[in-house]
């Protein structure tokens, strides 16, 4: 790499990640204090006992329970493994990381003079329909077929949701403080396992672990994201060029993000940053990569096979694909166009 | 390795990014880099990330356990594992950016530039961004940007620009005698005897990497005088709107030409695109 190469990535890279390292402390720190003090049959207790009427539910409970997609896979593996049903664990996998406050706020940050208002609202939307439509899709599907076959076997061993519904979470000291039943500060016969509940002060520290573990498990993957876009903004990396010629074709230009979106794995607290740089894409293109990105990408296939099946997973993306670039075109042409001069 | 070392290497990865962005925030560089409303959250998240960072390293040794059970059958939830080994983690999170610091200038260099629309043509630019400019009349310009004791009105090279694409402008700017300041960039087309530069600067959306260049054209008698790449200079002549490859052309007769300081805000923004007077 020449010496005006290097200058051009680092300001380049330098700039991405200074916008971005904001929102991502701010999701990690929420993720980190969630993952320890949220108990684990909150989510389930609001959600309606009518099903469509939960899965629908499950894709705004993102608001409530903003997680980024990292963090919400071991989420919804651990609830479903206390009763909630896929259907809606599926819904707010992947809505949870769009729908939510802090994905909302960066985008709307990321695209100050570029629609933003818009453009937010487009992602929120579109994000919400796609997972609620995956849902009720699940919803009529076996969990044999979407999950895989050690996890739902695994499940099959564990009581029903509704007992576990009615059961006050560990980590919650509800009530009478009582875990599963038993006193907290001695034998957690319900775990198998004999811990000890920890001080106040302890889950703090417990806390900001998860923060750090989270902040540095994402901050690795928008490096490389960052490092990647920087390359293509200054036009180093190969390839660059022919992208840019993708860039105002309706049909490729979808197309060409959420590929690159699927490579760069980058979280959705900060993808917007990445989107707002791309100036010579269309506003479709920018739209799927800000939508299929958080829903799947390379490190989420990673990810997604801790609990589904190779088989499912493979058409989760594939109709992702289609339905987002489809949807995505179809907005731009009915109603962004009109907004957009 | 150990939790207690994965937690020190956490924490000090953390602490290098809190450190570069509270420099680069502290020494006020990041004005090259961000916008002015993103610059305040680099302060409050080099702090943020300084406190996870030191809070973790104080406590690295320190037992702590969740508060909730981890019951289901090959419950892979854990609150502290991570994708990569920690090391590889702790590399990609420190390499790139403290490469980053060492080889940034501060500025994009020509070629970078050219990708971020140097030497495009002016009417290529979004009609969103010329919308936004204020109307310019004579009147306006003798009242708010009132003339140089040797007769030149001092201009944003913004408004030089942007009447390119709007016909109205162009009629209250042809012949004007104007000064403006930008940067100093070579003139790669339609230059045979060497009589041309061009001026320009950035027009900043959030950061410079979403940047745009906004050039015009100096056309000197005779050959012009000697800058570097990306200097800052004062230039003062006359204003006209050439018809050139297709297209109208800003291009600024030059008179006078003087090395300048680089202004406080060096892009243009957004919210506030007219240069600060």
């Amino acid at each position: 790499m020449s010496a005006d190469a290097r200058q051009d990535f680092a300001l380049a890279f330098l700039s991405i990640l200074f916008e971005g390292a904001p929102f991502i402390l701010l999701g990690t720190l929420i993720s980190g204090f969630l993952d320890v003090y949220l108990p684990a049959g909150a989510m389930d207790r609001l959600l309606p006992k009518n099903r469509p009427l939960a899965v629908v539910v499950a894709g705004l409970l993102g608001a409530v329970f903003p997680v980024c997609e990292c963090a919400v896979v071991p989420v919804i593996r651990r609830l479903v493994g206390k009763g909630l049903p896929v259907s809606c664990a599926l819904t707010y996998m992947l809505a949870a990381p769009i729908v939510n406050p802090i994905t909302a706020l960066s985008t709307w940050k990321a695209f100050q003079g570029q629609q933003a208002g818009l453009m937010t609202s487009s992602r929120l939307l579109l994000g919400f329909l796609i997972a609620v439509a995956v849902g009720l899709i699940a919803s009529r599907l076996s969990l044999g077929t979407i999950l895989k076959a050690k996890f739902a076997a695994s499940l099959a061993e564990t009581p029903p949701a509704a007992e576990t519904r009615e059961k006050p979470a560990c980590g919650s000291h509800e009530q009478d403080d009582t875990c599963c039943g038993q006193d907290p500060h001695h034998d957690n016969s319900c775990c198998g396992r004999d811990h000890p509940h920890p001080a106040a002060d302890n889950r703090v520290v417990a806390a900001f672990r998860s923060a750090l573990k989270d902040f540095v498990d994402v901050g690795v993957y928008f490096t490389v994201g960052v490092a990647i876009t920087a390359l293509f903004n200054t036009g180093i990396a190969p390839g660059a060029e022919w992208l840019d010629s993708l860039a105002q074709n309706p049909t490729a230009a979808p197309a060409a993000l959420m590929a690159l979106a699927f490579v760069l794995s980058l979280c959705s607290t900060s993808d917007a940053f990445i989107a707002a740089t791309l100036a010579k894409f269309s506003w479709a293109a920018k739209l799927a990569f800000l939508t299929f990105g958080p829903m799947m990408d390379v490190k989420l296939i990673f990810l997604y096979q801790s609990v589904f099946s190779k088989r499912f997973i493979l058409w989760l993306g594939i109709g992702l694909f289609f339905a987002i670039g489809g949807l995505s075109i179809l907005w731009q042409n009915l109603i962004v166009s009109h907004f957009i001069p | 390795m150990s939790p207690r070392n994965r937690r020190i290497l956490f924490s000090l990865a953390v602490l290098v990014w809190a450190g570069i962005m509270l420099y680069f925030h502290g020494s006020g560089r990041i004005a090259r880099y961000l916008a002015p409303d993103f610059r305040p959250l680099v302060l409050l998240g080099g702090l943020g990330l300084a406190v996870l960072g030191l809070f973790n390293l104080l406590t690295a040794g320190q037992d702590a356990d969740c508060g909730h059970d981890h019951c289901g059958p090959d419950d892979g939830h854990d609150h502290e594992s991570s994708d990569l080994p920690p090391l590889v983690a702790f590399l990609l999170m420190v390499l790139p950016i403290s490469l980053s610091v060492a080889w940034t200038r501060d500025e994009f260099s020509a070629a970078s530039l050219s990708r971020k629309g140097l030497y495009d043509s002016p009417a290529e630019l979004s009609a969103t961004l010329l919308s936004n400019l204020p109307p310019l009349t004579r009147e306006l310009i003798a009242e708010r940007y009132p003339a140089t004791p040797d007769g030149y009105h001092p201009l944003s090279l913004i408004e030089l620009f942007f009447a390119t694409g709007d016909r109205e402008m162009q009629g209250v700017l042809e012949g004007l005698k104007v000064e403006t300041e930008g940067r100093w960039m070579e003139e790669r087309d339609n230059n045979p005897d060497g009589t041309r530069k061009r001026l320009y600067r950035l027009f900043l959306t959030c950061c410079i990497a979403d940047s745009r260049a906004i050039p015009i054209i100096l056309e000197y008698d005779k050959t012009p005088p000697e800058y570097g790449e990306n200097d800052w200079v004062k230039v003062a002549g006359t204003m006209h709107f050439q018809l050139e490859n297709g297209g109208i052309q800003p291009v600024l007769h030059v008179r006078r030409t003087l090395a300048a300081d680089p202004p406080y805000e060096e892009s243009f923004l957004r919210k506030n695109h007219l240069l600060p007077r």
